[in-house]
């Protein structure tokens, strides 16, 4: 049985890594496997976004009767980045490196500052609050 | 842990952090005014009331600076919760803190007792408040993390830094509440240095390495048990400084090659002029600790120069300014983006304003800044061997920090040009917020 905080914490880092991937075949020019380590990315990055906002937040809401508080923020901060994902596949489909590099430059920054606040408070709290929490985290892996 | 007053975008005004950041460089220029006018003089040892100004002025104005405005951003991310009443406290602090450097300064250059006086106030009643208020964040947190022991450690040793250093400040004025002692002063020196600074960049390295270069954390026995050592061997250093100066140097050079490990495997490689700051550091606080075991004896048969004096510089220029400088690169677009993000939050539209990271702060002109501080570094250590060339690295410290000066009034001046254009945006807006979320 795995924890929200372990599994969640490591799947932002799986995300991290593959992002790293993407980022230094754009910087390196090779944008056709920047192309295919992006996709991944994106494809993994927005599964655990819809984890959050379809499962996680709405328990800890229910439990916690919390709806306007940290989740509604983290709602939209992932709006925002659903945004910026979207200029980058702007960027990498005119293979413009300078752009791609900077907006993913800032891609990294908020999604960092978003998982700092995942991990320090709200998963710990999730794990606190939610007694079927491994339970949800074994219908992810599933 | 609890719920109650977590509130995840209650960060601080940004032209708070940003006053304490911008008084840095000028504390530096400060500095450099005092090396060219007092001469090759000034080198020829650490006891010298001009050497006294020039490591207050840097350790006070520049390092104690950036760190406390730094402090202000981190905290509400790190801990859960800022200090309270940031409006009042900060500039209050800041105010104290900049006026009470410079009378310090002054009073140690012209033996004047009533600026030392006002001096001890100023900065007593400043740092004083901003303690204060780091410890009520600290003993109300509401977050978990393995840097919040390190912060505890860093600020208490502040703590001591500042009781010491009034005492001895005391001693001036004819206040006798601690014996004559130059041991007492090298006690205040290593809890400023390896301490406050010290400790909390070991407490930043371990949330931002990996964080922001995808590079594996670092090793839980180290992140358990390093700052707590590190802490101990600093109580030590007062009763026992024979023991205790030795395992303090092995635990740094301990420090300095995990993190260069850290970074080495790291993900994400894409050129980063900070990890390269991160790079230098490590290797100069590195070399310090190897260079300590040299033993006396030694080293002075071959070099012709007083071995604390060289360690202290390389600690403080290479290490700790290295590191400092790296992170106001990183904090700065950072900030200015993530400010700028989160008033965003409620008018999803106004996003197309903002700059991307690289518009924020061009990459060139960080690898200008990098390649002159270690410019500046070399000169430095080439100084203490020839004081005569002092003037080379006054001149090479000018151009560093208006460089570094230019670089923040750059991003600042982008980051209210912004700020300005999504107040209009939404001044301009007729639909409701709603509304245009959707559009999006
Ligand atoms: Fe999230
Ligand atoms: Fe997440």
């Amino acid at each position: 049985m795995t924890s929200i905080p372990d599994y969640m914490t490591a799947k932002h880092r799986e995300c991290d890594e593959v992002f790293s991937l993407a980022e230094s075949n754009a910087a390196a020019g090779d944008w056709l496997l920047a192309a295919k380590n992006w996709q991944a990315f994106k494809d993994e990055l927005l599964t655990h976004f819809g984890q959050e906002e379809e499962t996680l937040f709405p328990a800890f809401e229910q439990a916690t009767g919390m709806t306007n508080g940290p989740t509604h923020v983290m709602r939209m901060e992932h709006q925002q980045m659903r945004a910026l994902l979207q200029d980058i596949d702007q960027a990498m489909k005119g293979q413009d490196k300078n752009t791609y590099l900077g907006l993913s430059e800032t891609l990294m920054v908020m999604m960092q500052q978003h998982n700092m606040k995942e991990e320090m408070m709200l998963y710990p709290m999730m794990a606190q609050h939610l007694s079927q929490g491994e339970d949800i985290i074994e219908s992810f892996k599933a | 842990m609890s719920l109650a007053g977590l509130s995840f975008n209650a960060l601080p005004p940004i032209r708070l952090p940003f006053r304490f950041f911008i008084t840095a460089p000028i504390f530096i220029l400060l500095c450099t005014g005092l090396i060219a006018y007092s001469g090759p003089d000034l080198w020829l040892g650490r006891w010298q009331p001009p050497m006294l100004a020039l490591v207050h002025g840097f350790t006070l104005g520049f390092l104690t600076m950036v760190m406390l405005g730094a402090l202000l951003q981190l905290l509400p991310v790190i801990a859960g919760i800022g200090i309270p009443h940031p409006e009042l406290l900060a500039p209050l602090t800041h105010g104290l803190l900049s006026v009470g450097t410079l009378m310090l300064l002054w009073g140690f250059l012209q033996f004047h007792s009533s600026f030392i006086l006002a001096a001890m106030w100023l900065i007593a009643i400043g740092l004083g408040i901003y303690i204060s208020a780091l410890f009520w964040v600290l003993i109300k947190h509401i977050s978990q993390g393995d840097s919040l022991l390190g912060f505890r450690l860093a600020i208490s040793s502040l703590l001591v830094v500042v009781l010491l250093g009034l005492a001895l400040l005391g001693r001036y004025l004819g206040i006798e509440w601690i014996p004559p002692s130059k041991h007492l002063t090298n006690v205040h020196a290593l809890w400023g240095l390896v301490g406050w600074a010290g400790i909390l960049i070991i407490a930043v390295s371990y949330q931002v390495i990996p964080m922001f270069h995808v590079a594996p954390s670092f090793p839980l026995i180290v992140r358990r048990f390093l700052t707590p050592l590190i802490f101990i061997g600093l109580l030590l250093s007062i009763a026992l400084p024979s023991y205790s100066l030795p395992a303090l140097s092995l635990l740094q050079g301990l420090f300095a090659l995990v993190l260069l490990l850290v970074i080495h495997r790291r993900k994400r490689k894409v050129p980063d002029t900070s990890i390269r700051y991160w790079q230098l550091g490590a290797s100069a606080l590195l070399l310090t600790s190897v260079l300590f075991f040299i033993p006396e004896g030694i080293w002075n048969e071959y070099l012709d120069i007083d071995k604390t004096l060289l360690l202290t510089a390389l600690f403080m220029y290479l290490y700790l300014m290295s590191i400092i400088e790296g992170m106001l690169l990183k904090i700065l677009p950072f900030l200015s983006y993530t400010h700028l993000q989160q008033r965003c939050l409620i008018d999803f539209t106004a996003m197309q304003y903002i700059p991307n990271m690289h518009e924020f702060f061009d990459k060139r002109h960080g690898q200008w800044l990098f390649y002159s501080h270690v410019i500046s570094g070399l000169i430095l250590i080439w100084v203490l061997f020839q004081p005569s060339y002092y003037f080379i690295f006054a001149i090479a410290l000018v151009l560093e920090s208006t460089g570094l000066l230019v670089i923040m009034l750059k991003t600042m001046k982008l980051y209210f040009a912004v700020d300005k254009k999504i107040s209009q945006a939404a001044k301009d807006r007729v639909e409701p917020p709603t509304a245009s979320f959707k559009n999006t």
